[in-house]
C-alpha cells in the first residue's frame, strides 16, 4: 500500500472515534459538540506518559481513557439538569475551556531529541514513541483498526443487550422510561462518561501517529465532524458512524481534483443526504426492518 | 476613570454582539430552532454585495441595499435547505445539523468571492469626540443607538401589530396556528428574511466600525450572537439586548485584568455558569418553574 493510502485510512479510523463517541452520547437522546476535547485530553495525556514518563503503549491509552473519561463525567454532573440544546451549547462551552486551558500548560524538558512537553500554545513536540519502537505506519494502521475494530464488535454484542435496549429508550422518550422504573440519570452519566473515554482512546493514538499536538487541533470544526458523520450515518447500528466517515472522507479524498470545492460539496452533500434520510443513513427504522424480515425468513 | 473608560467600551463593544443576537432570537423565537448558518450567512452576503460592488463600482448608498438583500437571500436558502425540510418534532437535532453543513458551505463559497485573507470594509466616516476625560467612538454609539431602535421596533411589530399575533401563534403551536388558517411555510420564510436584513445591518454596522473583513467572520457572529442570545434569555428580544452589553462589559473588563485569552474563556465561562445557574438565560423564562415552556425543552 502506498503511505497516501495509508495515512488517509489511519486518519478515517482515528476520527471514526469521535464520530462513536459521538453516537453514544446521541444513543442516550443528547447531541454534544464537545467531544473534541476529550479527544484533545486523551493526546496530552498519552503523550505526556509516553514521550514524559516512559510508560507503555497499552497503560498509556489506559490512561488516557481514565482521565477523558473522568472529564465527560463532571461535564455530566455539571449539565445534570439540561438536554437537548442546552446540553450542546453546554457542552461546547466545556470543551473550549478546556482547550483553552491547555494553552496554559507549560511544562517542557530538554532531551538530546529536542525539547519535549507540553509547551502552551506551541504545543507538544516530539512524541517520538512512534520512532522509538520502530513501528511503520502500515503496522500503526494496524494497530489502530483493530483497536476500532474490537470496539465495534463490542458495541454490536452489547447492542442485544438490556444496557443498550433500555438507553435508546431513554434517548427515544425519557417519561415511559421512567414509567417502567428505568433510571435515566444513570444512563446518561454512564453512556456520556463512556463517550468520552472512547474519544480520549481516540486522542492517544491521534497523538502518537501524528507525533506533534497542539490546542488549536482540538477546536470545534473536528467535534461537529464527528458528529455529522453519526448523524448521517444513522442511529440504528454501530457501523452507522462508519459509514458517515466514510462518506466524507473516502468519497470525497477519491475526487481530489475539486480539493477546493470541497466544503462546498460536502455541506450540501449532508445537507441533501439530511433531507432523503432525516434518521440517517442505518436509521433504527431500516435496522428494526431488517430484523423483521431475517425472522421472517427464518420461520418460513 | 480608566475603569469608567473600560465600562463604556466594554458596552459599546458589545452593542455590534446585541444587534446579532437579535436576529438569533427572532429565529430562536418563532421556530423553536438553533440556526448555526446565520453568522456564515451574513458573510455569504457582504462577500457577496463586496464582490458586485467591486465589479460595478458603485457608492455606499447603493452599497447598504445590496448587503441586505443578498443577506436575506443566503438566509432563505438556509431555510429552505436546512428548516423547512425538517419541520417536524424530531427534526430539531437534524436542522441544527443540516445548518452546520450549510456553514461550512457558504464559508467557503465566501471565502472563494474575497480570495484575500483580510479584506477593507467601507467605513461610516464617523468622528471620535470626547466628554471630559472620556474618550467615545462615534460608530459605536451609532451602534448602541441602532440596536436600541431595531429592539424597539422589533418589540413592537412582534407584540402590537396583527403580524406579530400571527408570529407569536406560529410560535406557541404551529400545528393550531396552521388549522387557525396561518401558513406556516410563509411565516417561517419571512421570519428568516427579517432576521437576514437585521442581521445585515448588524455585520454592516460592525464591519464598518472595524473596516475590515476576514473569513473568521461567520464564526465570530455566530458564537457571539449565540452566547448573547443565550446569556439575555432564549427567544427572548429584550433579553438579547441586554445579553450583548453585558456580554461586552464583562469581556472588556476581565481580558484587561489577565489578558487577551481570557477574551475567549470569559465566554465561555459566563455561558456555562448561566447554563447551569439558570439554564432559560438571565431574562428568560425559568425552564424548570414553567410547565409550560419546559415541556417546549428542547
Amino acid at each position: 500500500m502506498s503511505l497516501y493510502l495509508v495515512t488517509i485510512l489511519t486518519n478515517m479510523t482515528l476520527i471514526s472515534f469521535i464520530a462513536i463517541s459521538a453516537y453514544l452520547i446521541l444513543i442516550v437522546g443528547e447531541v454534544s459538540f464537545g467531544q473534541q476535547a476529550f479527544f484533545g485530553i486523551g493526546a496530552y495525556v498519552t503523550a505526556t506518559s509516553t514521550a514524559l514518563l516512559g510508560l507503555d503503549l497499552v497503560i498509556a491509552l489506559f490512561f488516557a481513557f481514565i482521565v477523558s473519561a473522568s472529564f465527560a463525567l463532571v461535564l455530566s454532573f455539571l449539565t445534570v439538569r439540561l438536554s437537548g440544546l442546552y446540553f450542546a451549547v453546554a457542552s461546547l462551552c466545556f470543551a473550549e475551556l478546556l482547550r483553552l486551558s491547555l494553552y496554559k500548560v507549560e511544562y517542557t524538558v530538554e532531551t538530546n531529541s529536542g525539547t519535549i512537553g507540553p509547551n502552551g500554545p506551541e504545543g507538544f513536540q516530539n512524541i517520538r514513541w512512534i520512532f522509538e519502537n520502530n513501528i511503520s505506519p502500515e503496522n500503526f494502521l494496524i494497530i489502530a483498526l483493530s483497536s476500532l475494530l474490537a470496539l465495534i464488535l463490542f458495541l454490536i454484542f452489547m447492542e442485544s443487550s438490556k444496557l443498550f435496549k433500555n438507553a435508546r429508550l431513554v434517548g427515544k422518550d425519557q417519561i415511559v422510561a421512567q414509567s417502567i422504573g428505568i433510571k435515566p440519570f444513570v444512563y446518561r452519566v454512564s453512556f456520556i462518561t463512556l463517550a468520552g473515554g472512547v474519544a480520549g482512546f481516540g486522542g492517544g493514538l491521534f497523538a502518537l501517529f501524528n507525533t506533534y499536538i497542539e490546542p488549536s487541533m482540538f477546536g470545534i470544526m473536528l467535534g461537529v465532524h464527528g458528529l455529522a458523520y453519526s448523524i448521517i450515518g444513522g442511529l440504528g447500528y454501530p457501523l452507522g458512524p462508519l459509514l458517515g466517515v466514510f462518506i466524507d472522507i473516502g468519497l470525497l479524498e477519491s475526487v481530489r481534483f475539486l480539493s477546493e470545492y470541497r466544503m462546498i460539496l460536502f455541506g450540501g452533500l449532508v445537507a441533501a443526504i439530511l433531507i432523503i434520510f432525516p434518521e440517517g443513513i442505518i436509521s433504527p427504522r431500516l435496522v428494526s426492518r431488517i430484523k423483521r424480515n431475517l425472522v421472517k425468513k427464518t420461520n418460513a | 476613570m480608566e475603569y469608567i473608560q473600560i465600562s463604556i467600551d466594554g458596552i459599546l463593544y458589545g452593542s455590534s454582539y446585541s444587534l446579532i443576537a437579535l436576529g438569533f432570537s427572532l429565529v430562536f423565537g418563532v421556530m423553536r430552532r438553533i440556526n448555526l448558518a446565520y453568522g456564515s450567512s451574513l458573510l455569504l452576503g457582504i462577500a457577496a454585495a463586496l464582490w458586485v460592488e467591486n465589479k460595478l463600482n458603485f457608492s455606499i448608498i447603493f452599497f447598504i441595499p445590496t448587503v441586505l438583500i443578498f443577506c436575506s437571500l443566503s438566509n432563505l436558502y438556509v431555510e429552505r435547505v436546512c428548516f423547512a425540510p425538517h419541520n417536524t418534532k424530531a427534526g430539531v437535532v437534524v436542522s441544527m445539523i443540516s445548518s452546520f453543513a450549510i456553514w461550512m458551505q457558504l464559508d467557503e463559497i465566501s471565502a472563494q468571492l474575497l480570495p484575500d485573507r483580510t479584506h477593507s470594509f467601507p467605513s461610516l466616516e464617523v468622528s471620535t469626540f470626547e466628554f471630559g476625560e472620556l474618550f467615545f467612538r462615534g460608530d459605536q454609539i451609532l451602534n448602541i443607538f441602532i440596536a436600541f431602535i431595531i429592539s424597539a421596533i422589533l418589540f413592537l411589530a412582534v407584540y402590537k401589530t396583527k403580524y406579530g399575533i400571527i408570529l407569536r401563534a406560529v410560535s406557541n403551536s404551529a400545528d393550531t396556528a396552521k388549522l387557525m388558517g396561518c401558513n406556516t411555510n410563509l411565516v417561517n420564510s419571512l421570519t428568516f428574511i427579517v432576521a437576514g436584513v437585521i442581521g445585515g445591518i448588524a455585520a454592516f454596522l460592525v464591519l464598518s466600525t472595524e473596516s475590515q473583513v476576514t473569513p473568521l467572520f461567520g464564526f465570530w457572529c455566530t458564537l457571539k450572537g449565540l452566547v448573547a442570545m443565550m446569556i439575555g434569555g432564549l427567544g427572548s428580544l429584550v433579553g438579547a439586548f441586554w445579553g450583548g452589553l453585558l456580554l461586552g462589559l464583562l469581556e472588556a473588563h476581565l481580558s484587561y485584568q489577565f489578558g487577551p485569552v481570557f477574551r475567549e474563556i470569559t465566554t465561555f465561562s459566563i455561558l456555562l455558569i448561566v447554563l447551569i445557574i439558570r439554564p432559560g438565560g438571565l431574562m428568560g423564562v425559568n425552564i424548570y418553574k414553567d410547565l409550560k415552556s419546559r415541556d417546549e425543552r428542547i
